[in-house]
């Protein structure tokens, strides 16, 4: 079954369109944590794996590649988004379905523009950081 | 989450990741995870929900994270 239908199909490929640089997706396979009882009916790699590869048929500038373990991952199945290939830090952990599927199609939106569009105060603020953090937001898909 | 991704396209000391709850129970255990978006920095939960970008900007950049 295709991951979207015709009239979300229309709505990604738009969104794609407005892309202003390439896109990288690295999918990453690894062993995966036993999630709750009852799921094991998907296979969230492979699932993901179809997500992205669905995703990349939908723009030229997405492309997408499959690695088993590389590094700079801590979980799986997981998804780097890469701006013009480079890894900024960007992670999916899991697999995008439902409302967060959403999340990463605006994800790639974002990594495809040159400019942020974040506020310029807040540009200017995020300039001034000088030690390392780490944001992790847990989500659900519903 | 738009917000984190952000932050880390604008900033090269950011790192940012969604990470699916249900799929990592232990994770998600060990941070406390019962309403979503939970948002955690440097490994410590911080917040749940979505807020403004300005108070975003507050949270993360609070001398806690020094």
């Amino acid at each position: 079954m295709p991951i979207f239908g015709t009239e979300e199909e229309e709505k990604v490929r738009e969104l794609l369109d407005a892309l202003e640089r390439p896109v990288e997706l690295l999918v990453a396979h690894g062993p995966e944590e036993m999630p709750l009882a009852g799921a094991r009916d998907v296979d969230f790699g492979d699932e993901t794996q179809r997500i992205v590869e669905e995703l990349a048929a939908l723009s030229d500038r997405v492309t997408y590649r499959v690695e088993t373990e590389p590094e700079g991952f801590e979980r799986y199945p997981a998804i780097a988004v890469l701006p013009d290939g480079v890894d900024v830090g960007i992670r999916y952990y899991g697999l995008p379905w439902g409302y967060e599927l959403g999340s990463l199609i605006l994800g790639v939106v974002e990594a495809g523009k040159r400019e942020s569009t974040l506020r310029p105060e807040s540009i200017e603020r995020l300039a001034t950081l000088q030690h390392d953090l780490s944001i992790d937001v847990f989500v659900t898909p519903t | 989450m738009l917000l984190a991704y952000k932050t880390a396209l604008a900033s090269p000391r950011i790192r940012a990741s969604a990470i699916e709850a249900t799929e990592f129970p232990t994770l998600a255990d060990a941070m406390d995870v019962w309403a979503v978006p939970r948002v955690v920095v440097n490994g410590v939960p911080q917040w749940d929900g979505a807020v403004p970008e300005r108070v975003f900007l507050d949270r993360i950049l609070a001398p806690a994270f020094e």
